[in-house]
């Protein structure tokens, strides 16, 4: 059963600038070293990275998407559909307001927890939980996509 | 319906025959996956967050300038140049970042082009980044002189923003709902403008200047500080105001078309006066984005690549964009030949000469929204300061980014040219990423008339379609040392190229024999300079291109031949 996993971004690790010519804030240009991020909030970008990181190497049967809080065109039309399946409209529509929360880890649209307070260890235990609600799963296996050649 | 067949046969050509996308190709994302840069993404997530990065106000600004010529011409150059020049511009820069570990365009040119080419690029981008300060500053500036209710709107948005960014980062909220009552707030404020106008002109007149200078001054003083405020303070809280703002005025423009149904009343062909810029070249740098920008190349390459899940993505993520701008540039034609007026001789009055129709373009738009949302109720008055409410906010955070990144690119060339001390201080860089655009804002000539609002407008699209040069040569080598076809690439690099170097030989011989100082000691010299640094693009593409063809290069995993960036780090 494929479980469809998102990391919202942290507050913190914004992505901010509109605009023709105005391009990506934080690192328009990519020079190295010229990141007006989230280096001052580099624990909480690392926590979510690893907790991908992970996800991807421990529980391949995971879709895993780290998505910005900002990019509502992504996220409320697809949390809106996994959830209004299930719980109907009306929660549906508050599980998709939730979504839009930083740091959040969503799990077939429904809002588990925050990334920062649970930490990798916690979700990658509750995703692997939600894929085989018996938890047996041991070891590590390869993401499908590491075994491609250039 | 031709940007629908674009998309679906020339970018699956594109895809197949020229950029040969491989599906099973192990993409930067992958490569280098570290969970914070570089991470694989859903093509639709790419897509938005592709799109929103390249899609703003400058395709409406170019847009509402070249109706001047008649919406035929203005609009078949939109539509060809997003379908045979833009997406294949975005597209193949995103292309050939992702054979590159997602470096950007500046440093693949090096690889690519020269050693050299990263110098051009530094320089392009410099005068680049001058021009759209200089602009968005004149343009937020004549827009508030025309619509004063619009400024405590604005103003008021940014204490709004960074307490609503504050409260979702302190409380970890969800960030939808605070960010919708922001957007009621702002609409709320403009009633608030309404009833108290913020006019600066006795300001402006007690120190004895324009209004005009008054706001410059004001605008680059706020970036200024705004670019030295972490980006999750001011401009995320912003953009997510904006965003909402940006569904709000697409469906206002294509509701209030539906229900309105205004008839376009400008001229297909517009029989312009003696002596204004002739269509052949002004049309085609006028209107840079919305037909192709260089700047999305900037964002396809480097950010846009370390995302890309199957390579095959990037033509629905590249081309699309460059369709999404296209359909943005569209938009604003409708406004101001269908929406601003109901017949032609009123559309006549505000297209006389190339003065009047450049100084007026962006109110002329906001007053064509304003017709749309009258259509569906909004009163006028409202209307009108709504939608310059949305151009500006647009306008303004692309000022925020662009003056940052102008910082970024004052201590890049200070570092090549060894001047250390200017490279390492923030405060310093910052000042002269202001003062340049700044002293161009400045820069005197038509009063309200916008003449050097017109001629720096065009000086940018030269500056923006050199950008597109440069990477449209970088995409060119390479896909000639991929043995594959490079006309589609070539194609529209030429076009441009001859373009914008006719553009500046006439623009200079203009400014040379102008009667201001300005023209003959301001804008005459950094024509000069522009068209130096196009004459060197050529001269670097041109033989970039022969040695490309020349030599061998292996197709299979090395599509550079001796570069190894494909599979090494």
């Amino acid at each position: 059963m494929t479980v469809r996993v998102v990391l919202v971004r942290p507050w913190t690790d914004a992505h901010g600038g509109t605009g023709c010519c105005g391009g990506e804030a934080r690192d328009g240009l990519c020079f190295d070293g010229r990141v007006d991020g989230p280096r001052a909030h580099d624990q909480e970008v690392g926590t979510v990275a690893e907790a991908h990181l992970r996800l991807l190497a421990e529980v391949p049967e995971a879709d895993v998407q780290i998505v910005g809080a900002d990019n509502t065109a992504y996220l409320l039309p697809s949390v809106f559909r996994a959830v209004r399946r299930r719980r109907g409209t009306w929660a549906a529509l508050k599980e998709a307001n939730r979504a839009t929360t930083a740091g959040s880890l969503l799990v077939d649209g429904e809002r588990v927890g925050d990334v920062q307070q649970m930490g990798a260890e916690a979700v990658v235990t509750e995703v692997r939980r939600r894929v085989s609600p018996a938890g047996v799963r041991t070891g590590r296996s390869r993401s499908p996509r590491a075994s491609r050649t250039p | 319906m031709l940007f629908f067949l674009g998309y679906r046969y020339y970018s699956a050509y594109l895809a197949e025959r020229v950029y040969a996308l491989d599906p099973g190709f192990l993409t930067p994302a992958h490569q280098f996956r570290d969970g914070i840069d570089f991470v694989p993404t859903n093509k639709h997530v790419v897509f938005g967050h592709h799109f929103t990065s390249v899609a703003g106000a400058a395709p409406i600004v170019g847009p509402a300038i070249a109706v001047f010529w008649g919406w035929g011409p203005a609009l078949a150059w939109i539509v060809l140049g997003t379908i045979f020049a833009a997406g294949v511009h975005d597209f193949g820069s995103l292309a050939v970042s992702l054979r590159h570990r997602a470096k950007n365009i500046g440093t693949i040119a090096q690889d690519v082009i020269s050693k050299r080419a990263r110098t051009l690029f530094l320089l392009i981008i410099f005068f680049l980044l001058t021009l759209v300060n200089a602009v968005f500053a004149v343009v937020i500036s004549n827009l508030f002189i025309a619509n004063p209710g619009a400024v405590i709107p604005i103003f008021v948005e940014i204490p709004l923003a960074m307490a609503i960014g504050q409260y979702i980062y302190k409380t970890r909220s969800a960030a939808l709902v605070p960010s919708i009552l922001g957007v009621i707030g702002l609409y709320l404020l403009i009633w608030v403008g309404q009833q108290f106008p913020i006019d600066l002109a006795p300001l402006a007149e007690a120190v004895g200047v324009e209004p005009r200078t008054v706001w410059v001054v004001i605008l680059f003083a706020y970036t200024f500080v705004a670019s030295r405020i972490p980006v999750w303070m001011l401009l995320q809280p912003r953009d997510y105001i904006n965003s909402h703002q940006l569904f709000i005025a697409l469906g206002v423009i294509g509701l209030g078309m539906l229900v309105g149904w205004n008839e376009i009343v400008a001229p297909l062909v517009n029989d312009v006066p003696d002596g204004s810029p002739s269509i052949f070249p002004f049309l085609f740098i006028t209107i840079a984005c919305g037909a192709i920008s260089g700047f999305h190349s900037l964002v396809s390459s480097g950010t846009t690549a370390k995302q890309i899940d199957k390579e095959t993505d990037a033509r629905y993520v590249g081309y699309m964009g460059a369709v999404g701008e296209g359909s943005l540039a569209t938009g604003a034609v409708l406004a101001v030949t269908a929406g601003v007026v109901a017949t032609r001789s009123e559309w006549e009055a505000l297209y006389p000469d190339f003065a009047t129709a450049s100084g007026g373009a962006v109110g002329n738009f906001v007053n064509g929204v304003a017709v749309f949302a009258n259509n569906l109720g909004v009163p006028l008055e409202l209307a009108v300061i709504f939608a310059a409410v949305v151009v500006i906010s647009f306008a303004a955070t692309t000022m925020d980014t662009g003056v940052r990144l102008q910082r970024y690119i004052v201590q890049e060339i200070a570092e090549l040219a060894g001047w250390h001390s200017l490279a390492r201080n923030l405060t310093l860089a910052g000042l002269v990423a202001v003062a340049v655009p700044m002293a161009m804002a400045l820069v005197p000539g038509g009063g309200d008339a916008g003449y050097t609002f017109g001629v720096l407008w065009r000086l940018f699209g030269t500056t923006n379609q050199l950008t597109a040069g440069l990477a449209l040569t970088v995409v060119a080598v390479w896909v000639l040392r991929m043995k594959r076809n490079p006309l589609p690439a070539v194609t529209p690099l030429v076009f441009l190229l001859a373009m914008t170097t006719w553009a500046l030989f006439s623009q200079f011989w203009d400014f040379t024999q102008g009667e201001s100082w300005s023209e003959r000691w301001v804008l005459a010299p950094l024509d000069a300079v522009i068209f130096v640094l196009a004459l060197w693009l050529i001269v670097e593409a041109a033989g970039a291109l022969r040695r490309g063809s020349r030599r061998e290069y292996d197709e299979a995993g090395s599509p550079l031949g001796d570069d190894s960036d494909v599979t090494t780090r």
